[in-house]
């Protein structure tokens, strides 16, 4: 028996996603669990696996966005009949071009009559553009596209036979980039599209641009957490992975927000979800663009299993095989530049979350220590703050608390 | 302010520039004792007399050619074609004399000669009698064109004809001489090459001349009961041509029509659809619609008379068309 295979809801809020390309062809076998196709949603690219067995009849959408629930392929037994399954499908997904049906005569006689009657007081249809066609737009319509970055092939135009005048123009909601509108020859730029993630970075953080924030910066005498890193990396057993300062971080970081829970928080419609356990996001730079993969429960973790965790998340999200579940529920976000000789930034809310902290690099800098000047290795932090869900005060005391952590990282057990 | 008709307002020019400068005298067809065809002239030959007042022989081209002599010796004469039809008389003085003498002299001689003349449809006078030939003469360099619609216009504007020191071709259209309109208390010069916005609107501007603003104000009207808001431009000289004033027009409305009572093809409207189209270019919406007289002799049927030259009604029609959605 035949059986539609439905684009599945990967993650909470996931209301669509982008086939990006079909892992089996029409006419192959499939096992139950073996990876069907790629699928680009907001947040990740991954591979969705199969959810019965048989042979992939028929591919119904090749590629492109679809909703979540629509019908994307059948699979079924070798030479199963799939046209009644398949109509079903293209009837219920809408967007596929239906078959025409042929119309018993005696019934289309009075359709046609109808139209008849209609057409002198009903608005003339505008008339529709045959592919490849010239364009038609008013001199006017051309310049308002062109400097909107507007195809005209796209708008449909309402002026004498289908002129695309200033109006229909102005009409377009918004500017989406003209695909492939400049050639790629001679251009004096190259044209990107944007990937599912970068168009999800752009629309999360012009949100989270909204939010009134502030800005506090520390820096701390990073001796102690060198020191404990050096130790733990003495302390390497076959199999671990080598500890970093960032995984240090991470761990009194964690500490120091399940002891701050106003600022271990997400706001979220006008209310404050805080955490008593820390699921610490890291900034990654994975390259279709930045990825925020969460380490669970963070404060309960060792600095070797947080070590573990975070060289796992990273190298998926370098391959681009991050699952929805790596990207999801996090309360805090560290975003770490210190790699590249930062040596401090501020860091751009990552919504719902309230705090996020920008990591600058470890430098060593004059200090004067008990009255003497001295060499310190030291770390400057800058946390910005959602001003709706956190007060200065206590984002002042978490950072104070971070210092205290930094400088003796035993603080946070 | 006083109000005057447009013959009055003619006259009342007249008589000021023949009151004022002895330099002036006028000379036509009738002019003197029957007061010219149209009665334009009536009265000013009991105030100035006959050395100022001057009949002339039927021949257009001595009326033009003893203009342009009298011009070049020093004085400002206003001469009168009674019908613009009867220009074509006198083309060899208008376009080879009068237009050239000036820049052939090198500068050292002047032709400040004013013709007047008149037509324009509407009491049957036939193929021969009711003829805009104004487009013509748009043509010839060193001529300066001027077609005034108001009294107000007609007084001022003739006034700066006179005294421009170029030989300028004043048209007047026949069916405006009664109207009536007020005019300033004093006799104000208004400037050659500066057009009239007669009515300010949003959607399609109309650059109408003689006898076509008027129609085409009333076609704003109508148009504007529909919610399309049309503003209507009088160039009132077309050569010099106010194009600044007439494509800032278009590039607000972003539509446009013309309208003349000349026959269509070759008008002065093509004209202006030529500078709208090269100075609008990027702001045009639609074709630029051009209104006027159907390509036929006029008639002397009145009923084909008026089938032939456009009205207000034609106007509107453009109008709709340049706003048209399919």
């Amino acid at each position: 028996m035949a059986r539609e295979v439905k684009l599945p809801r990967l993650g909470q809020g996931m209301e669509s996603g982008t086939i990006v390309r079909w892992l089996k062809t029409e006419g192959e076998p499939v096992a139950k669990g073996e990876p069907l196709y790629e699928l680009d949603t907001d947040k990740v690219t991954q591979e969705v696996e199969a959810d019965s067995e048989g042979v992939l009849l028929k591919i119904v959408i090749a590629d492109g966005e679809v909703d979540v629930g629509t019908t994307v392929a059948i699979i079924g037994a070798q030479d199963e009949d799939v046209s009644t399954l398949l109509a079903a499908a293209q009837g219920g997904n809408g967007a596929a071009p239906a078959e025409p049906e042929a119309v018993p005569a005696a019934e289309a006689e009075p359709a046609v009559e109808e139209a008849a009657a209609a057409a002198p007081t009903s608005a003339p249809e505008p008339t529709p553009r045959v592919a490849g066609e010239r364009v038609k737009a008013s001199p006017l319509a051309r310049r308002i596209a062109r400097e909107r970055g507007l195809d005209l092939a796209a708008i449909v135009g309402t002026g004498p036979e289908g002129r695309v005048v200033a109006e229909d123009v102005e009409n377009v909601d918004v500017a989406p980039p003209a695909p492939a509108a400049a050639p790629a020859a001679r251009a004096e730029f190259e044209v990107v599209e944007l990937t599912s993630t970068r168009k999800t970075i752009a629309r999360r953080l012009t949100e989270a641009w909204q939010a009134p924030v502030f800005q506090l910066t520390v820096t701390a005498d990073a001796t102690a957490l060198v020191a404990t890193r050096e130790r733990l990396v003495e302390l390497m057993r076959d199999g671990d992975v080598k500890p970093t300062v960032s995984d240090v971080l991470t761990r009194v970081v964690a500490s120091a927000l399940v002891r701050h829970t106003a600022v271990n928080a997400n706001f979220v419609d006008g209310r404050l979800h805080r955490f008593a356990t820390a699921h610490v996001g890291l900034a990654v730079a994975a390259p279709s663009g930045l990825v925020v993969p969460v380490i669970r429960e963070a404060d309960r973790k060792s600095v070797q299993q947080i070590a573990g965790d975070r060289a796992g998340l990273v190298s998926r999200a370098r391959e681009g095989k991050l699952k929805l579940d790596d990207l999801e529920g996090g309360t805090f976000t560290i975003s770490n530049l210190g790699m590249y000789d930062i040596e401090q930034f501020v860091a751009v809310l990552n919504p719902p979350q309230v705090a996020i902290l920008a990591v600058g690099s470890i430098e060593d800098r004059a200090a004067a220590v008990d009255g003497e000047l001295a060499i310190v290795p030291t770390l400057t932090m800058t946390l910005t703050c959602d001003h709706r869900a956190i007060d200065g005060s206590e984002g002042a005391e978490f950072l104070r608390t971070v210092k205290q952590f930094v400088e003796s990282p035993a603080l946070a057990l | 302010m006083p109000e005057l008709t447009y013959r009055e307002a003619v006259r009342d020019a007249l008589g000021k520039a023949l009151r004022d400068d002895e330099s002036v005298f006028i000379m036509g067809e009738d002019i003197a004792e029957m007061g010219g065809s149209m009665a334009v002239t009536q009265g000013l030959l009991d105030e100035f007399g006959p050395q100022r007042v001057r009949n002339t022989p039927i021949s257009e081209m001595a009326i033009v050619g003893s203009g342009i002599g009298a011009a070049i010796q020093g004085m400002r004469p206003i001469v009168e074609i009674m019908y613009e039809d009867f220009l074509t008389i006198s083309m060899e003085q208008l376009v080879n004399q009068a237009a050239k003498h000036r820049t052939m002299s090198g500068g050292q001689v002047k032709v400040p000669l004013t013709i007047r003349t008149q037509g324009g449809a509407g009491w049957s006078p036939g193929a021969q009698h009711a003829q805009q030939l104004e487009a013509w003469f748009v043509h010839v360099p060193g001529l300066k064109v001027v077609f005034a619609s108001t009294p107000e216009d007609v007084r001022g504007l003739l006034w700066s004809s006179i005294y421009d020191d170029n030989p300028v071709v004043f048209f007047e259209h026949r069916t405006l001489y009664p109207i009536r309109g007020e005019v300033p208390e004093k006799l104000e010069p208004i400037p050659l090459g500066k057009a009239r916005i007669h009515r300010e609107g949003s959607d399609v501007t109309v650059v109408a001349t003689g006898r076509l603003v008027h129609e085409s104000l009333q076609a704003a009207d109508e148009a504007e009961a529909d919610g399309i808001s049309v503003e209507v431009v009088d160039p009132r000289t077309l050569l010099p041509l106010d194009e600044e004033t007439i494509i800032g027009s278009v590039k607000k409305t972003t539509r446009c029509v013309t309208a003349h009572e000349a026959v269509t093809r070759g008008g002065f409207g093509s004209e202006l659809a030529a500078v709208i189209q090269h100075g609008a270019f990027d702001w045009l919406d639609a074709p630029i619609e051009r209104v006027g007289a159907k390509f036929a002799p006029l008639a002397f049927a009145p009923a084909m008379e008026q089938f032939v030259v456009p009205h207000a009604q034609d106007v509107l029609a453009a109008i709709r068309r340049t706003v048209a959605r399919a």
